[in-house]
């Protein structure tokens, strides 16, 4: 049998990517999945003690995390899309605006290098039921 | 209803009308607000006479019984009890205030009186203030006033008395101050309430002095009696009759305290003639009178009473000589009235005490209807006039307005004591009192004797001033002031009736109770049983018995009616053209004096007011001086913050790294310190 | 994975550290920017770190299994639920960043198997990579970003995050070797395996055949049948069954022989408590069974009701012996046991969160719902 200790370990190593995700990525859904993430580190963590014990709470634990993890997940949808109907844009970055008056805003220093967009001469199929012309003047 | 259950229906009566006025301007019916007011007050109008019968046939009632509240888990859940002994109102340590009521006559005749004038002049107001902002405000802090003059009668018990001395006072500000918007008015607010309070000052410290001198009981009656037991120590009690006065003062508007009286003016005049006129400002009166078994015991400070009264009384009238303004010469009028009061009250212990607190109240009594008779008419005339009071810019309004003309007419007789109407019946009451303190009193008699010739000048100044503002104002060809415009015009019906019904009460009230050899009313007074113990005091010290009533004095009846005649002469022959008329060098000095009140307010403002500003600005200064340090101290963490704040900048990750970074120093204390 | 906990050196704390380090470089290099981002080096040193953290784990906390098949799956899952995280925070694609999640899921899910949570497994399984990762790719897709973005490729304070994440780590890791018996064993200078013994697969083989035996026995139809067979039991596992304590009170003894310190040292040991109790009811069950047989040999005519009752405690007997058996394997029933567990000990908690899901899915639907639809 494993011992409790490695899988401590591992939930540890879970939980602290899922935490450097969250602190790190400026998007709205990877940060929550993140979350998510050290919410299973969690959860594993829960399990192994169980296991440990040799009783059930754990797992009965477990369950509950995850069920409060699918709430979490409907609410943090729903706010993602009502904050993207808002500024059309995923980066958390732009909700600033309760900083401490007199701070400027934080900008990003330098340039975001567009990579080049796909060759143009590419051919394209046009869209279904519509004439090759229309699509041709593009 | 027991006289006991009539006064708790005349309370609650005045609060119910409290409380629903506002509720009339939530439901959009602003325009009805006279409405609970005047049947609020006709109501316990109504009760209070029947209370005054009730007193009257069967006697003062007893202990105030309390309610209790009795909470049960059965239906029907709680239960209104009497109990034996009054409701307790608050209880710490030895301090115990019960919601205990005096029904006597004293206070029976006062309930009367104040509930009867206020209606008819509920009424009037329903007319003069037709169309006014703010007209639920005017009404619903008229019956809180009416509430709190109740219930400062009807207290038998010191802190009750002062709830209600503080309601009205309260009252009185706002109303003075109802045009707030203009500057003059809430100046005049803040005055009254600043000078009063003055007074109050002494009177809530008298009253802490009397509870603990009189056995730490806060009932008047209980007080009176412990006192008569055990006679305190003469000091105390000085100091707490001197104290009590000193609040009666205030609330009185005699010298030095009477300055807000006049600015009291600023007001609407109904309110002029209820608050300033009738009721309150007597109500340093009736704390006198009921509290007259204390001062039945200090004679000296009875004197100083007397003078008191003496100097404002003629003071007064005399400012009210040359002024122009109609209602300041009420106003004036007023405090120099209160000054006769004062002077029959410094006559306790003098002479038989029921006597002497039967002439104050009696003229009391009149007084409330004929002043507020000549308020409601000035208020009358106001309005014709489009708010212009000052008696130099009409005159002739005789034809104009005939009903207010009348009315004021008699206003003005009774006040000046012109024979058979009720203020001569008063004022000789009181001239007499003072002649008798003259003759009988035993160390004071040259006083009593300089008060009473003091009185019998003030009569004559009343009679001519008083005259003088009827001449000007009704007599000599037709003058209208520009603002009346085309408006000029007899006060309509609503505001008629009141002063008809005042004027004949005006005429008849002294009549009915008090002539020639009836003395009903000092009589019904005197079974009063706070009267009745200083009566006893009285004959202790004195080794005499009391005069039972007292008797018409043909001499000095005389000599009042001929100082009321000469004045009235005097003013016939100066005003009856209407017109001012110039004054002679040789008087130039005291009619100076006279138009610049005395120069009293200029005293005031040299000892009082200036040397408080330049305190003001020097403490100010100072003030700058602390508040540059603090802000001195409040620029150094300033400083550091200048260094934290970039950290708050808004980014939600940012502050959870944060909370990481510091979570991770704290695991880092737990794993390397703690768990070692 | 032995040869490198040989040959790595050095205490503890120096290589965690070393680990801590190398994950900050590793990730620090992996996360997207617009400049700077270096896969190559991230790799290099994902791997180095990954490789000083294993080889820390099994240094301190020894081997996971005996086993070699759940040693292998315990390696593949924890290594492949590490591999997907990282994935998915380095990815610049979303999308692909929720498929990586969805990898994660399933690795977790491994090990929530090897733990012997078969439901909570499948749930996850369900909810995870079945609805909460499909919704969030239909959010994604909506949102549909061409080119480069500020919320793709960059990151807000890579070093610093990656700083606060790793020594969180590294605090966390240190403490779990701090509370582990291996680092009291460490403070005592004296060596000896951890409190999950694990058990030989011929102990497990002799404790099954008993259970095979205990099962004959208590089916038997008659007295005859029943002693017959009770007695070549008895001949069998004479060293188990009440002659012999060397099996039941092998863990005692091992207890008493150690030094009071030592005893104080894996007092908290709750896993070798919970074996412990299981021995001793075995014990227990043993005896039982064997009195009741020995009461029904000496009666030649026992009753009916006698017969039951001895039949029975053999049948008892049988599932003690599995239990124990059956220790650090997959239990049986374990959907049942939990279901039964919800809806018993924990019903108060089933309702709420019950609650709480109906709650969040009408603030849910009222916070996206569209205002001018509700105006």
């Amino acid at each position: 049998m494993i011992s409790v200790w490695h899988f401590l370990s591992v939930a540890a190593v879970l939980f602290a990517l899922g935490l450097i995700g969250f602190l790190t990525r400026r998007n709205l859904i990877t940060m929550f999945l993140s979350a998510e993430l050290m919410i299973q580190g969690v959860v594993l963590n829960l399990l192994a003690f169980a296991r440990f014990h040799a009783n059930l709470s754990g797992q009965a634990f477990g369950l509950f995390v995850i069920a409060v993890a699918a709430c979490e997940a409907g609410l943090a949808m729903a706010l993602i899309i009502a904050m993207y109907r808002r500024t059309k844009s995923l980066d958390s970055s732009v909700w600033q605006n309760l900083r401490e008056t007199g701070v400027p805003a934080t900008i990003d220093p330098d340039a975001l290098i567009q990579p080049p967009l796909e060759l143009a001469d590419d051919p394209k199929l046009p869209a279904a039921g519509k004439k090759p012309q229309e699509v041709a003047g593009v | 209803m027991s006289s006991t259950a009539l006064a708790l229906t005349v309370l609650a009566t005045l609060l119910a009308s409290t409380i629903l006025t506002p509720l009339l301007a939530q439901l959009r019916l602003s325009r009805y607000a006279h409405f609970p007011a005047i049947l609020g007050f006709a109501i316990a109008s109504v009760l209070s006479l029947f209370m005054l019968r009730d007193v009257f046939l069967l006697g003062p009632a007893g202990t105030t019984p309390g309610l209790s509240l009795d909470l049960s888990g059965t239906y029907p859940f709680f239960d209104l009890n009497l109990k034996e002994s009054p409701t307790v109102w608050f209880h710490a340590g030895l301090l115990k205030v019960t919601f205990s009521l005096a029904i006597d006559p004293l206070s029976a005749i006062m309930l009367a009186t104040v509930t009867f004038v206020a209606t008819w002049i509920a009424v009037f107001s329903s007319g003069y203030m037709h169309g006014e902002d703010g007209y639920t405000r005017f009404f619903t802090i008229m019956c809180l006033f009416v509430f709190c003059m109740c219930l400062l009668v009807l207290a038998d018990n010191f802190f009750l008395l002062l709830a209600g001395w503080e309601g009205v006072g309260l009252c009185s500000y706002l109303l003075v101050g109802y045009y707030y918007a203009k500057p003059s008015a809430a100046a005049a607010a803040r005055k009254a309430f600043l000078v009063t309070r003055l007074g109050d000052v002494g009177f809530v410290l008298g009253i802490f002095l009397l509870w603990s001198a009189g056995g730490y009981h806060t009932d008047l009656s209980a007080i009176f009696a412990h006192i008569q037991q055990h006679s305190a120590s003469h000091g105390t009690l000085t100091a707490a009759c001197l104290l009590l006065f000193c609040g009666a003062v205030g609330k009185s508007a005699q010298l030095p305290l009477y300055v807000w009286l006049p600015d009291a003016m600023e007001g609407p005049t109904p309110v002029s003639a209820l608050i300033h006129a009738a009721t309150m400002v007597t109500a340093g009166v009736y704390l006198l009178a009921r509290c007259a078994p204390l001062f039945v015991q200090v004679p000296y400070v009875q004197i100083y009473i007397c003078a008191t009264g003496g100097l404002t009384a003629i003071f007064a009238a005399f400012i009210a000589l040359t002024q122009t303004d109609l209602k300041r010469i009420l106003a004036y009028s007023t405090v120099s009235q209160l000054g006769y009061m004062f002077m029959a009250l410094g006559t306790v212990g003098a002479i038989t005490p029921s006597i002497a607190v039967a002439a104050a109240i009696f003229h009391l009594f009149t007084h409330a209807f004929f002043k507020a008779l000549l308020f409601l008419g000035s208020g009358s005339v106001m309005h014709a006039m489009g708010g212009v009071i000052d008696i130099r810019k009409f005159s002739g309004l005789r034809k104009l307005m005939p009903v207010t003309h009348i009315t004021f007419l008699i206003g003005c007789a009774a006040l000046a004591g012109l024979p058979l109407l009720s203020g001569f019946w008063s004022k000789d009451q009181i001239l007499d009192s003072l002649h008798h303190a003259g003759e009988h009193s035993l160390h004071y008699r040259v006083l009593y004797e300089g008060v009473f010739l003091v009185a019998l000048l003030t009569a004559g100044l009343t009679a001519f001033y008083t005259f003088r503002a009827y001449f000007l104002t009704f007599w000599g060809e037709e003058r209208i002031p520009e603002e009346a415009g085309h408006h000029a015009h007899e006060s309509p019906r609503v505001m008629r009736v009141p002063l008809i019904v005042l004027a004949v009460g005006a005429v008849i009230v002294g009549l009915a109770v008090e002539s020639f050899t009836r003395h009903g009313f000092s009589k019904f007074l005197a079974t009063t049983p706070a009267i009745q113990m200083a009566n006893k005091t009285y004959e202790r010290e004195h080794n005499v018995r009391s005069q039972s009533s007292p008797h018409f004095n043909w001499k000095v009846a005389g000599m009042g009616t001929t100082a009321a005649l000469l004045g009235l002469a005097a003013a016939f022959a100066l005003y009856r053209r209407g017109e001012m008329v110039a004054v002679p060098a040789i008087l130039k000095p005291a009619h100076g004096l006279s138009l610049n009140k005395g120069y009293v307010d200029e005293i005031f403002q040299g000892i009082i007011v200036k040397p408080a500003e330049i305190a003001a600005t020097g403490t100010r200064q100072f003030d700058g001086l602390l508040d540059s340090l603090a802000r001195f101290v409040a620029f150094i963490p300033r400083l550091f913050a200048a260094f934290l704040r970039p950290l708050q900048n808004g980014l939600v990750q940012f502050y959870a790294l944060g909370m990481v970074l510091g979570l991770a120093v704290f695991a880092f204390f737990i794993v390397f310190k703690v768990s070692r | 994975m032995n040869l490198l906990a040989a040959t790595n050196s050095g205490n503890a704390i120096g290589q965690l550290a070393a680990a801590v380090i190398l994950g900050v470089v590793a990730i620090h290099a992996l996360l997207p920017r617009p400049k700077g981002r270096s896969i190559a080096l991230g790799v290099f040193a994902g791997i180095a770190a990954v490789v000083v953290i294993v080889s820390w784990i099994v240094r301190q906390f020894g081997q996971p299994s005996q086993g070699q098949v759940s040693l292998v799956l315990f390696w593949l899952f924890s290594g492949g639920a590490v591999l997907f995280s990282t994935i998915f925070i380095a990815q610049r694609n979303p999308a692909r960043g929720a498929i990586a999640f969805a990898f994660v899921i399933v690795n977790v899910c491994g090990l929530f198997l090897l733990l012997a949570a078969p439901f909570l497994m499948a749930a996850t399984i369900v909810i995870y990579a079945g609805a909460i990762i499909v919704t969030f790719l239909f959010v994604l897709m909506l949102s549909n970003a061409i080119g480069t973005s500020n919320e793709n490729d960059r990151s807000r304070e890579p070093l610093l995050g990656s700083l606060a994440g790793f020594s969180f780590l590294g605090l966390v890791l240190f403490a779990l070797y701090q509370g582990s018996p291996t680092a009291a064993a460490d403070a005592l200078k004296s060596e000896y395996h951890l409190p999950a013994v694990t058990m030989t697969s011929t102990e497990r083989t002799t404790l099954l055949t008993l259970a095979e035996h205990a099962g004959v026995v208590s089916i038997a139809a008659t007295r005859e049948e029943m002693l017959k067979t009770a007695d070549g039991l008895r001949e069998s596992y004479a060293d188990l069954l009440g002659t012999s304590d060397s099996f039941t009170d092998e863990l005692d003894l091992a207890r008493t022989n150690r030094t009071m310190g030592e005893r104080m040292a894996v007092r908290s040991d709750v896993q070798a408590d919970a074996i412990k109790a299981q021995n001793l009811n075995l014990k227990r069950a043993v005896r039982k069974a064997l009195n009741g047989l020995d009461n029904l040999s000496m009666k030649p005519e026992a009753t009916a009701a006698e017969f039951k009752e001895s039949t029975e405690d053999f049948a008892k007997l049988r599932e003690e012996t599995i239990l124990l058996a059956a220790r650090g394997e997959l239990p049986a029933r374990n959907v049942a046991n939990l279901g039964y567990a919800l809806y018993t000990d924990y019903l108060l908690a089933v309702e709420m969160a019950g609650t709480v899901l109906l709650i969040a899915t009408i603030g849910a639907v009222s916070i996206a719902g569209r205002k001018e639809a509700m105006a």
